[in-house]
């Protein structure tokens, strides 16, 4: 699914003063399968770049389309039917259920579409090193240890296009690393995309492209 | 997974609150609607008079008997009396206006003999069989009710000759006949059967074809008159027309009018019980819309999140409407026993107290029930939806 931003502006963005290489007030386009970094600093956009991309936002100028289809037009069941199997995000504020476990936190993700069986979903938790959480409440974990969780939920369901926003925020390298490959593996497996927005850091990994705000 | 995570978070005290106050309406709206068919049946059956019908007459007074008031009903008057919002209809009784005698015609039964007064009445106000309320000239028998009086005065007199009393049953089966005649002794035989009976009306009925045969061969030509009306008034507003007699100087048969403000009071008094449950129904209700409102509220964070993870919208309110659904059915289920435990007491009391009302369920009460729930339903869809959607 090609994604193509066309003259977007956000009405809270408006007043800022936008550099040439932004996206906001240009066309962009994402390509499908593309891994995109977006670098950004603070208070550019980021998160509403993620809202607005996952229909959370509706308040901009301009068109967001998907395939040519204007995302405006779009009913909910639609927008459900990409946040199932189009599109998955690692929100900011990771939006975990704190009451939960980890287990019950991927399991009602992994249950709208059946991907995985739960020995599977533990050893994407082991390759993060946080399996022995896998009956902790969430709301008991480190912020790392939650970010951790969240990237693994995401990956729990099919999609083509995987939106991170800021998820390495409170990892160490050794941990961005891992997440980041683990992600690779699952865009690779689905011939998917993915958009990782962050503060500068490149994570050392490789690029097909680079956006700007 | 969805049900801890959505319906975990609670104020259970608030919940409780909510169900016992359903619990109490559901349980008040049966008893009421129940009782209130069944005061409004009681006294049917037992006469041929339908419900809220009386026979009212003029009161004799010492003018009318010295022919300076008159005692009959003119068609004015009639239609006066029909104006009356609280008068369903009005029709005159009419008596016949040629010699009729009465008699025994069965081997089996000791020759009888007396002469009577017939009447008919309007067919509408009668609760009996209409095939067998008929006749026609081609007829042998005359279909007739009798007086209850009457029938304890034929057993008076077989007492007397010495031959065992009969039943209201045994007299339905005894043959009798009719002599109608006329001055010019025209008369001629037919023969009558029992077919029901009557604590109201003080003559034999008799269908009003024969009654118009008889006053067509064998009346005499002087105008017949109206003396007596049937009125039949609308429930509960009994009191209307005892007020309405009163006004016009007229009487009826005082068991009647007893029957009647019984009713017409006990089924006020129900028709208050059953206001109050409909709107304490209604009240629990909506708490309970309230408390889902609350529900979703507190849960707004887990809502959205399911719907950002591609939840359906509609899994999530059918969670919410099939959560509340369940805990009304719980409140109209238990409610429902209650109400049993209160008329297996309640019959009892009306019972001691000689209202021997029908203790057989009414289907009415259950229709009310499911319409409650219903209504609820529905309710409760719409404000799951609202909820959900505003979430979106």
């Amino acid at each position: 699914m090609n994604i193509n931003f066309k003259n977007i502006m956000p009405k809270p963005l408006e007043s800022i003063q936008h550099s040439s290489e932004s996206i906001w007030g240009r066309e962009i386009l994402l390509e499908q399968r593309k891994k995109i970094m977006l670098n950004a600093s603070s208070g550019k956009g980021k998160s509403t770049f993620t809202n607005t991309i996952f229909g959370l936002r509706k308040d901009y100028t301009g068109q967001l389309l998907y395939d040519n289809r204007d995302t405006k037009t779009f009913s909910p069941e639609e927008w459900i039917s990409i946040r199932k199997e189009k599109i998955s995000v690692v929100f900011q504020d990771l939006q975990l259920f704190n009451n939960l476990s980890v287990k019950e936190n991927l399991q009602i993700k992994n249950n709208l579409c059946s991907v995985y069986s739960d020995s599977e979903m533990k050893s994407f938790l082991e390759m993060l090193e946080i399996d022995n959480k896998w009956e902790q409440k969430c709301g008991l974990l480190s912020m790392g240890q939650q970010q951790r969780v969240a990237i693994v939920r995401s990956l729990c369901q099919p999609f083509e296009w995987l939106i991170l926003d800021e998820p390495f925020s409170h990892l160490d390298k050794e941990n961005s690393q891992r997440s980041l490959k683990l992600i690779n593996e699952r865009c690779k497996q689905l011939n998917a995309g993915f958009v990782l927005t962050t503060l500068g850091d490149d994570c050392d990994f490789s690029y097909d492209h680079e956006l700007k705000l | 997974m969805l049900s801890k995570l959505l319906f975990k978070n609670q104020d259970k005290k608030q919940l409780i609150i909510a169900m016992i106050g359903s619990f109490m309406g559901i349980t008040f709206l049966i008893t009421s609607i129940h009782y209130l068919i069944k005061v409004n049946e009681f006294g049917e059956g037992a006469d041929i008079l339908g419900p809220n019908t009386i026979i009212v007459q003029k009161k004799v007074t010492t003018s009318s008997s010295l022919n300076l008031a008159k005692t009959d009903f003119s068609l004015q008057e009639i239609e006066l009396l029909k104006k009356e919002k609280f008068i369903i209809d009005v029709k005159p009784v009419i008596s016949n206006n040629f010699d009729v005698s009465f008699a025994t015609a069965d081997p089996l039964v000791p020759k009888f003999s007396s002469d009577v007064f017939i009447q008919t009445v309007d067919p509408d106000f009668m609760d009996v069989n209409t095939s067998e309320w008929k006749w026609s000239r081609k007829d042998t028998i005359v279909p007739m009710i009798l007086p209850r009086d009457f029938l304890v005065m034929l057993n008076t007199f077989m007492s007397a000759q010495g031959i065992p009393q009969i039943s209201d049953e045994l007299a339905k089966d005894i043959k009798f006949k009719f002599r109608i005649s006329n001055e010019t002794s025209e008369k001629e035989y037919i023969y009558c059967k029992i077919i029901g009976f009557t604590n109201e009306v003080a003559s034999i009925l008799v269908p009003e074809s024969f009654m118009k045969y008889g006053n067509d061969k064998y009346g005499n030509l002087t105008e017949q008159k109206i003396t007596q009306l049937m009125i039949s008034g609308t429930e509960s507003e009994f009191g209307l027309v005892e007020e309405m007699l009163k006004e016009r100087h007229l009487e009826s048969k005082n068991s009647q009018m007893v029957v009647g403000r019984l009713k017409s009071m006990v089924g006020t008094l129900i028709l208050v019980v059953l206001g109050i449950s409909i709107i304490a129904v209604f009240v629990s209700g909506l708490v309970l819309i309230q408390y889902a409102q609350l529900l979703m509220s507190r849960n707004s964070y887990e809502v959205r999140t399911l719907l950002r993870m591609g939840y359906s919208p509609k899994k999530i309110i059918n969670k919410f409407f099939f959560y509340f659904i369940k805990i009304f059915g719980w409140i109209s289920l238990i409610g429902f026993g209650m109400f049993f435990v209160f008329k297996y007491f309640l019959d009892a009391m009306f019972e001691e107290g000689g209202l021997y009302i029908g203790t057989d369920m009414t289907l009415f009460s259950i229709y009310a029930l499911l319409f409650a729930y219903l209504i609820f339903g529905i309710a409760s869809f719409m404000n799951a939806k609202k909820g959900i959607y505003k979430e979106f």
